[in-house]
């Protein structure tokens, strides 16, 4: 029988929506595999900066009752021993990989987008709203429409992959920024990253939780803010959308779809369900469309958008 | 959800000059071979195995080898540390007749698996190896319990010298045992896998933990990509013999691969 999990996103064919998100299992191929196997049907790197990073000292991840605070600080091995894994995890698996990349400038993003173009990658996402390292490198440039425009059009005019511009939730006007990005000619947006940052206090000791102090919350706690600024920016753009931010079970990634999404991300959610979480929410949307009557994925209605 | 707490050192026990125990009065419900992430808010958080744990307490066994631990070895008895866990897999529990192999700082929590098979009527025996007499740690705790147990250093410092490899591969040639343990330094486990082609082992595996609950990836092991934090830190034989990384490579901190 046909997949009717099958979507498409940017061109390119997806046996299931549910994506790995950046951040998540994606720092060696061998947990890109591990996701794969278990039901993902897009992976996406660890952002990858020029150089290797160790990240913030712990603790770097605090959980409470809504969700997760995390501030890994951008840990990575550096471009190109990241795209080492992506390449070796293309050599074993057709997967599409969405390779992830940080900087805080036009020149380090382009020399990024250089090693991404030779590499086994099929898209570039461009991390302009980590929220982890404000002591580091201060506001993150996708508060800013004009540097969003700038960085993706400088990108689009050398990248051979579709470029998807990351947004950050925590800024006061989504929508100008993402329109922003479109303009500049990105191929997809990718939203939300964490949301906040928060803290978390130890009583005990009288001190943040997290070394950092600060951390961008994630997990069920941020469901609705995702799917609100994902259904505010899918009314106003055209290119597609990689939405995520809670999602948990079938119905989380339904909803998710009728915000705007075309393809969606499952990260925290690996915490509360395990890794077998994506074949899971595959089974639950499948289960959703049976109920509903609906023959595929791309059957499922979307809301009325916001005029 | 993922709960920590907070609790104060009742008790810091030195095993040796490098080594000291830490226990802590709370019921953590620990399996043997199972970590906490342990941390003091000063920068660091970090993995122990579980070395012993009773209803009313729990200890770890902490080596001194660098930043972290070297904050650990200034602490009082009273003073506050904050721990969340337990996580990872645990020991299969046998009830037959069984051999333990220890190396240096991860014999420890050879000690709590030992106890919980003795509490089942296995029949269990212990080699311990370090370095040196003074990397050796819970000797005379082993032989409290009442196992059978040998200990050898690698200087000769106890009489007989070599690792507690070369003591399992002499009682592995004369007695046949039904299940094998190992915890210590990977490349020991790894000279003791290639005598164990026809025994049923678990090992306990060590890799750079961040997360410690499935998230970040940082642990995963190559090829088949599970997680040590979830999947291990104990690992039976089914998944050591599939993994190409054991013994040659693991990750630091960035996720860059490290030569042993
Ligand atoms: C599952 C598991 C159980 C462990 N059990 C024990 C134990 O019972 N007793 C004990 O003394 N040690 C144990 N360790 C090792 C212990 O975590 C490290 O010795 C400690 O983190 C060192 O920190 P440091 O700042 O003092 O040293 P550093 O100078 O930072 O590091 C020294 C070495 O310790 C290791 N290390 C550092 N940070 C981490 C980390 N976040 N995760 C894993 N390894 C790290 C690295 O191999 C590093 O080369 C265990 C590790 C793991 C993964
Ligand atoms: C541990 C962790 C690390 C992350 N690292 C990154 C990263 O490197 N780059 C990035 O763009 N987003 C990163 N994120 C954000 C996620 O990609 C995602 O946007 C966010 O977690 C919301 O989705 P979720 O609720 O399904 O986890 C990270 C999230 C977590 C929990
Ligand atoms: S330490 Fe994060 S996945 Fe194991």
């Amino acid at each position: 029988m046909h997949n009717r999990l099958q979507t498409k996103f940017s061109g390119v064919t997806v046996d299931s929506p549910l994506v790995l998100p950046a951040g998540v299992m994606g720092m060696s191929y061998s947990g890109m595999s591990y996701s794969a196997v278990h039901g993902a049907g897009v992976i996406t790197s660890k952002s990858l900066t020029l150089q290797p990073r160790t990240g913030h000292k712990g603790p770097v991840m605090a959980g409470f009752e809504g969700g997760f605070l995390n501030c890994m600080g951008l840990c990575n091995p550096g471009i190109q021993d990241g795209l080492r894994e992506v390449n070796d995890f293309k050599e074993r698996s057709d997967t599409p990989v969405i390779v992830s990349v940080f900087a805080t400038n036009m020149d380090d993003f382009l020399q990024l987008t250089h090693h991404v173009n030779e590499s086994a990658g099929d898209f570039l996402e461009l991390n302009l709203s980590c929220p982890n390292v404000f002591d580091e490198f201060g506001i993150p440039l996708a508060a800013s429409a004009e540097e969003v425009g700038r960085i993706v059009g400088a990108v689009k005019g050398i990248s051979k992959k579709p470029v998807i511009a990351k947004l950050s939730p925590n800024v006061y006007d989504i929508v100008s920024i993402a329109c922003a990005a479109q303009d500049a000619g990105a191929d997809g947006l990718c939203m939300i990253n964490t949301v906040g940052p928060g803290m978390l206090i130890d009583t005990k000791m009288v001190k943040p939780v997290l070394h950092n102090k600060f951390g961008g919350l994630s997990g069920p706690c941020i469901k609705p803010i995702a799917l609100k600024l994902v259904y505010q920016t899918s009314s106003a753009i055209d290119i597609p959308i990689l939405g995520m931010g809670g999602v948990t079970y079938g119905n989380d990634a339904v909803e998710m779809w009728m915000a705007g999404a075309q393809i969606i991300g499952v990260g925290t959610a690996i915490y509360y369900r395990g890794i077998e979480v994506f074949n899971m929410i595959n089974q639950e949307i499948l289960a959703y469309l049976d109920e509903m009557g609906y023959e595929t994925i791309n059957d499922i209605p979307r809301l009325e958008p916001i005029l | 959800m993922d709960k920590r707490v907070t609790l104060k050192i009742a008790r810091i026990t030195r095993e040796t000059e490098l080594i000291n125990t830490y226990t802590f009065k709370h019921n953590l419900g620990a399996r043997p071979g199972q970590f906490i992430m342990l941390t003091d808010f000063e920068g660091g958080e970090k993995p122990f195995s579980i070395a012993d744990c009773h209803a009313d307490e729990f200890s770890i066994t902490v080596k001194k080898v660098g930043e972290f631990t070297t904050r650990l070895f200034e602490k009082q008895e009273g003073d506050f540390l904050s721990i969340r866990g337990p996580y990872g897999s645990s020991f299969f529990i046998s009830n037959q007749k069984v051999l333990l192999v220890g190396g240096g700082y991860g014999t420890p929590p050879l000690y709590y698996l030992a106890r919980t098979l003795l509490d089942v009527g296995a029949d269990v025996t212990v080699v311990n190896g370090a370095r040196t007499k003074e990397d050796l740690v819970f000797c005379d705790r082993f032989r409290h319990l009442g196992v059978r147990y040998q200990s050898i250093t690698q200087d000769g410092s106890l009489g007989q010298e070599g690792t507690s490899v070369d003591l399992a591969r002499n009682l592995l040639k004369s007695e046949h045992f039904d299940f094998v343990y190992a915890a210590g330094p990977e490349m020991m486990m790894k000279a003791l896998m290639s005598e164990l082609a026809d025994y049923e082992y678990e090992f306990l595996f060590e890799r750079y933990m961040k997360c410690a609950i499935g998230i970040c990836g940082n642990c995963t092991v190559d090829p088949i990509g599970i997680r040590l934090c979830v999947e291990g830190p104990v690992m039976p034989k089914k998944y050591v013999v599939q993994l190409t990384e054991f013994g040659r490579y693991h990750r630091d901190a960035t996720g860059k691969r490290i030569e042993f």
